[in-house]
């Protein structure tokens, strides 16, 4: 069994300092940590590896700090890392980056049975890498799995769909992205980060490495600008009403009445039928 | 000379804060508060090689250099420095002696238990008239056969209360005096081993620090570690490692301490505005962090002199001298930024408090620590080596 993790290292914080010009996460400033669901999808990974056997292989795109999330896969279990590190590859929206990843596995481990990924991640929430990187790879695919069992080259999935539990089956090869439901990623072995570094083993390749062509990788071959960012906590802004209740409850009345309104028109529309 | 973290440095300190602020952040206060030894923290470290830091792969450790070992506990302090103790106390008094010291038979009889985690070690030198100084060990080991029949009481044994396997500092042989000291593995189950009452603590409260008895508790003479007499030495070595453990322990604490204080200066709000935004707390933080700093290229340096293979004993003693004062005075800074709520057990920073005075006094008081660093100092020609 062939197997390839892609991991995307995040910002710690959740409250991310950007650039307010170009609309980009000023990542520098930030401590990077593996995306969480990444590390589900890494820990599925390892945990059908231990069953199966195999070789496992994480694949990354950033830049250099990057390797600290391979080194952390490498030290938990995976067998080879790759870091897909070249400024070209900058600004990547969702389309390039599966393309470039698409190219990257082909590179390096054509022969994979399974490619798993995170459901989405914590800096840019999109989910769209691994729908966009089946397309690209032309791959069967199920997306947001909790639940995943192998009996010969035939996977069955449970995954969640708009509030439903879905059992797919799929034939490898094939492609998932995973929840943060289930796989509990297991902790980091001391023993296992220096055998990581002993290996010294992330391989870093650049673009032409692996054979994209430079007009769809990075920004150049992003076909989505980022026009604005902002963040909907900066809009919030807290008032209070002093005085006695009354006044107060007669103030936010006329301040806010119309936004009240309508919710207390739906309480008692829903107080209504349920009497009717 | 490197003094920026390598990558596998960072990486290390990054994974073990996680898994101290997933598994030990939540219960650190209780722990304290309960004096409670956290078994469920210790059945997490096990698989993942905290017994055996630097304890060779192929008896079940990780393999780690010293600096990434001062990085572990620095980590685990930062969060639980009871906890970090028990650890700390564990791999470098008890385990690192063994590995050093013991024979080949003695490490594949003794060593995995330790490493593995399903023993804890203690080490067992101070009495109640011996204890900066060493010489003064009164615990009696008379052989009888193959045995060494043991007899004595040990005080303030660090692990003391969950201790598997306990490094006990006797004389065998009281004729002479200091030469006498030998050192014996005791296992609990020996019959005559005896825990006394767990003490009540200022800090460091979770770890279960008590007295040992020894009634006529006979020990193989195999668990000798060492040649008879060669304790001292034992002791000292041991010692030298130990007080880079503490020396970690200080630095975690304080760097609790700082965090707490600048997260604290930035919401509390006095005057209408943050009082991170007056001078005097501007000035307190500063040092603070100058101070830490300070602190761990002092200790990372003694670590690397380890790692390379030179003699690193003063060093050590300068890098636990300063960082427990660190801590210390650091702890202090951030309980005065916290005001009155800093003195209440609501907040993290009272137990960082109480938990930092005890790094001046354990493994060697600043006093002994000034004493070694002086011996160094003084044993060398007076004009300073190139380093």
């Amino acid at each position: 069994m062939n197997i390839v993790v892609c991991l995307k290292q995040v910002p710690m914080v959740s409250e991310l300092p950007w650039d307010s010009k170009t609309g980009r996460l000023k990542r520098g400033q930030a401590e990077g940590m593996m995306n969480p669901a990444c590390k589900h999808a890494l820990e599925a990974g390892l945990r059908l590896k231990q069953a199966q056997g195999g070789r496992l292989t994480v694949l990354s795109m950033g830049p250099p700090e990057a390797q600290e999330v391979l080194y952390e896969a490498l030290a938990l279990g995976a067998d080879q890392a790759v870091l897909l590190c070249d400024p070209r590859l900058a600004g990547a929206d969702t389309l390039a980056t599966s393309y470039t990843l698409a190219r990257a596995i082909q590179a390096v481990t054509p022969d994979f049975d399974l490619a798993l990924l995170g459901c989405h991640t914590t800096d840019s929430e999109t989910g769209q890498v691994g729908p966009q990187l089946a397309e690209e790879l032309d791959l069967p695919a199920a997306f947001n799995v909790e639940h995943l069992q192998l009996a010969g080259r035939t996977l069955t999935v449970r995954r969640v769909s708009d509030g439903f539990l879905e059992t797919l089956e799929l034939d490898l090869p094939a492609l998932l992205t995973i929840t943060t439901q289930e796989f509990t990623p297991r902790e980091t072995p001391l023993g296992g980060l220096e055998r990581a570094f002993a290996q010294g083993a992330v391989r870093m390749l650049d673009a032409l490495a692996i054979g994209a062509d430079l007009e769809l990788v990075g920004e150049k071959g992003s076909a989505g600008r980022m026009l604005r960012v902002y963040s909907p906590a900066a809009q919030k802004k807290g008032v209070l009403l002093t005085g006695a209740v009354k006044k107060s409850v007669q103030e936010l009345l006329e301040r806010y009445g119309d936004r009240l309104g309508g919710l207390i028109g739906q309480d008692l529309a829903s107080e209504e039928e349920g009497h009717g | 000379m490197e003094l920026n973290p390598c990558l596998k440095h960072k990486v290390l300190r990054k994974s073990v804060r996680e898994f101290a602020e997933g598994v030990l952040g939540p219960i650190a206060a209780e722990i304290d508060h309960q004096a409670r030894f956290p078994w469920e923290v210790v059945e997490a470290m096990r698989p993942l090689q905290y017994f055996g830091i630097q304890a060779p792969p192929e008896l079940g450790g990780a393999g780690l250099d010293t600096i990434s070992y001062a990085i572990v506990i620095e980590e685990l302090s930062r969060v639980s420095a009871g906890v970090g103790l028990c650890v700390s106390v564990h791999n470098s008094v008890a385990l690192y002696p063994l590995l050093r010291f013991g024979s080949p038979e003695q490490i594949q009889r003794l060593a995995p238990d330790l490493i593995a985690g399903r023993r804890i070690g203690a080490f067992c030198l101070t009495e109640a008239n011996a204890g900066s100084d060493a010489s003064g060990v009164e615990t009696m080991a008379v052989r009888q056969g193959g045995d060494y029949v043991v007899s004595g009481t040990k005080i303030f044994v660090t692990n003391g209360g969950v201790c598997g396997l306990a490094l006990m500092f006797v004389v065998t042989d009281p004729g002479a005096k200091q030469a006498a000291a030998s050192v014996l593995m005791v296992e609990k189950e020996r019959p005559g081993f005896l825990v006394g009452e767990i003490e009540e603590l200022a800090g460091m409260r979770c770890n279960p620090v008590s007295s040992i008895f020894l009634e006529d508790c006979r020990v193989p003479a195999a668990n000798l570690l060492g040649r008879p007499g060669f304790g001292l030495k034992i002791g000292l070595t041991a010692l030298d490692t130990g007080r880079l453990g503490i020396a970690a322990q200080a630095l975690g604490i304080a760097q609790a301490a700082l965090e707490a204080g600048l997260r604290y200066a930035k919401e509390r709000q006095q005057f209408g505005r943050a009082i991170a935004s007056f001078q005097t707390i501007q000035n307190y933080l500063a040092d603070m962090a100058t101070e830490v700093e300070a602190g761990r290229l002092l200790l990372y340096r003694a670590c690397a002199l380890k790692d390379s293979g030179q003699a690193f004993g003063t060093q050590a003693a300068m890098a636990k001298l300063f960082c427990s004062r660190v801590a210390r005075e650091v702890t202090n800074l951030a309980v005065q930024i916290h005001g009155g709520c800093g003195y209440s057990k609501e907040y993290e920073v009272e137990r960082l408090y109480r938990d930092a005075k005890v790094t001046e006094i354990y493994e060697g008081t600043s006093e002994i620590q000034r004493l070694v660093i002086a011996r160094g100092l003084l044993a060398q020609p007076a004009v300073g080596r190139a380093v």
